[in-house]
């Protein structure tokens, strides 16, 4: 079960404390529902590969459900589970998927490796000051979706 | 004359005298003198007939002192071990040196009885040699069949394995063999008993040794066990010279010599009588040359206690004993399990360059050629040359230079790679060169049909007219074209 080895926050102070407190590390904040299936196949990569990049990486996952993270939420604009949001000493990093939203990745990642990949570019980005890295992930194992803007 | 005659007749009584002499001697019961030449002995065991030649030693002087000893002793078993005395002194020690030399004596003298059986036997049953290797287990064999010529008849179970016990019946049916004359069977038979005794004599000087050994080396008994102390004890010549060894010379204290000429020691392990404790048995083979090193080192170090009389309870011993089960242990576990390594944070490792031969060739090929070297360098002075004269175009520095302490600038086939227009202009100025063409080329071509043509040579070689240009040719497309 992913939920076993990775945090899941519930409360804001909780995720204000966690972006405080992660130095030097990316930190991958997944937001979305444990029992939706997508979700849980986003989780199991996650869970997969978190010792693989413990040395430059944290995990944690945010249960959309609770009352208190709504708050980021609606920051976000998380609208579709799971979103993974990335920071960087508590700098937002943006990712240019090719996808319409950079802000976030969108679903799940299809191999462990994709996700891998993800968090070393954001890492190498951060290090050298960056705000926005490209994602290393071929076009064809990225999510795609439509974005509205106001039902537009 | 008749004293010459008396005399010769004289010398021939003495001369029958002797040869009488010797056969009473022969016959006799041959004691004493165990220092006989051996080579004579040697000599006599090939055509000796009568065992007491070849075994002397169980009726020698030494052989009943010691054995009546063993016996007072095995029937007293005092354990007065007096601690005060140096351990040579003590009479009892004295008594084990003599039993460990006695019981390599007679494991010499046994093999002499198992020769004498066998070439005894060999008339009968041949190949029974072969198959039963152990001197005690053939004068055993021997004595039950005898003069038998149905082995099936013998029961052997309770001497062999079965399928030695198979083997034999199977060659016995094939064997040359004959039944021995009446005399020469006694002989055999004696000396099987003889064999036998030795054997239970060895047995017991060495259970004695044993039982003593507890008091006499506690520590290294507790070690390697009290036969192979004996042994040791015996070989080293005491107690004190064995503490006095290196380990590494006890380690190999009764490795048998196996290797004949020519063949490497590297693939024998340097083991003596160590391979036969407990210890060592029980080690799996793989480890068993690290083990024997380890045994080796620590009984040294027990020697050395006990030839000092430092520990008569044997403690050290004990504790040395269990320090080597544990290391052996130790060795046995198993390495520890993988644990899934995380990766390196990126951009952590700088990138390694690599050197070697192939990135030296690779960057041969762009190096600067020595025509370069030269061309770069000026001398003071003098102006330089250049390829469009007065200044313009390329300077050709050194090169070519009046008092350049070379005559001709090398020229080492260049590695550069020159793309096909470059190399054909290259080409075409070469054959235009003038210089550097061949005075035989002619222009002149003889054809069968027309007889003497004048033909154009760079177009024979694919280089056209000369004149020709690719950017005014007729022929030629266009070279760029952009679409508006």
């Amino acid at each position: 079960m992913s939920s076993l080895l990775l945090k899941t926050l519930t409360k804001k102070e909780e995720i204000d404390r966690i972006i405080r407190d992660t130095i030097d590390e990316v930190l991958v904040l997944r937001f979305g529902r444990c029992t939706d299936t997508v979700c849980l196949q986003h989780d199991d990569i996650l869970a997969k590969s978190v010792t693989d990049v413990s040395k430059f990486a944290k995990v944690a996952l945010v249960d959309v459900d609770s009352e208190d993270v709504q708050v980021y939420v609606k920051y976000f604009d998380i609208t579709w589970f799971p979103s993974t949001v990335f920071f960087f000493n508590a700098h937002h990093m943006k990712l240019d998927s090719g996808t319409a939203d950079h802000t976030k990745w969108v679903g799940a990642f299809h191999i462990k490796q994709d996700f891998i990949d993800v968090v070393e570019v954001i890492y190498r980005g951060a290090m050298k000051g960056k705000m926005i890295v490209q994602c290393p992930v071929p076009p064809e194992r990225i999510p795609k979706y439509n974005l509205l803007y106001k039902d537009v | 004359m008749a004293t010459l005659e008396d005399s010769f007749l004289a010398d021939l009584d003495e001369l029958s005298d002797n040869e009488a002499e010797m056969d009473e001697n022969d016959g006799d019961v041959g004691n004493e003198e165990e220092d006989v030449d051996m080579d004579m002995a040697d000599l006599e065991t090939l055509n000796y007939d009568d065992l007491d030649i070849v075994s002397k030693l169980q009726k020698s002087q030494r052989y009943i002192d010691i054995m009546q000893k063993v016996e007072e002793a095995l029937a007293k078993d005092s354990d007065g071990a007096e601690k005060g005395t140096v351990l040579e002194d003590d009479p009892e020690y004295k008594l084990i040196v003599d039993c460990n030399q006695l019981s390599v004596d007679i494991e010499n003298e046994i093999a002499i009885v198992h020769n004498f059986i066998r070439d005894k036997y060999k008339l009968k049953f041949q190949e029974l040699e072969s198959l039963v290797h152990h001197p005690i287990d053939y004068a055993r064999v021997v004595k039950k069949i005898g003069n038998e010529t149905d082995i099936t008849l013998v029961d052997l179970g309770d001497l062999l394995p079965s399928a030695i016990i198979m083997g034999i019946s199977v060659t016995s049916l094939t064997t040359k063999g004959s039944p021995l004359p009446e005399d020469v069977l006694q002989k055999v038979l004696g000396a099987c008993d003889r064999a036998l005794d030795l054997d239970s004599a060895r047995k017991k000087v060495l259970d004695f040794v044993e039982s003593k050994m507890g008091s006499i080396a506690p520590n290294l008994s507790a070690i390697v066990g009290s036969a192979v102390a004996a042994k040791l004890v015996g070989t080293a010549g005491g107690v004190s010279a064995l503490a006095k060894m290196p380990a590494c010379n006890v380690q190999v204290l009764g490795h048998k010599r196996k290797n004949l000429a020519g063949f490497s020691s590297t693939s024998q392990s340097r083991v003596g009588y160590l391979e036969q404790t407990e210890i060592l048995q029980s080690t799996p083979p793989g480890l068993r040359a690290r083990a024997s090193r380890l045994v080796a080192a620590k009984s040294t170090l027990a020697a050395r206690v006990d030839a000092t009389r430092g520990d008569m309870a044997g403690i050290n011993g004990r504790a040395l004993r269990e320090e080597i089960r544990k290391k052996i242990e130790k060795w046995q576990e198993p390495p520890p399990a993988r644990q899934p390594k995380p990766l390196p944070v990126p951009d952590s490792e700088p990138k390694k360059r690599r050197g070697g031969r192939r990135l030296r060739k690779m960057k041969e090929r762009y190096a600067v050629t020595d025509m370069r070297k030269m061309a770069n360098r000026m001398r003071f002075g003098t102006p330089e040359e250049s390829s469009l004269g007065a200044g313009l175009g390329e300077g050709y520095g050194m090169l070519g230079q009046a008092g350049s302490n070379r005559l001709r600038v090398s020229s080492v086939p260049s590695k550069l790679k020159l793309n096909a227009k470059v190399a054909k202009k290259l080409k075409e100025r070469q054959y235009t060169g003038g210089a550097t063409t061949s005075g035989l080329t002619s222009s002149l071509a003889f054809t069968p049909v027309q007889g003497i043509e004048l033909c154009n040579p760079q177009q024979a070689l694919g280089l056209g007219s000369g004149t020709q240009s690719t950017y005014f040719s007729e022929s030629g497309t266009f070279s760029k074209l952009k679409k508006i």
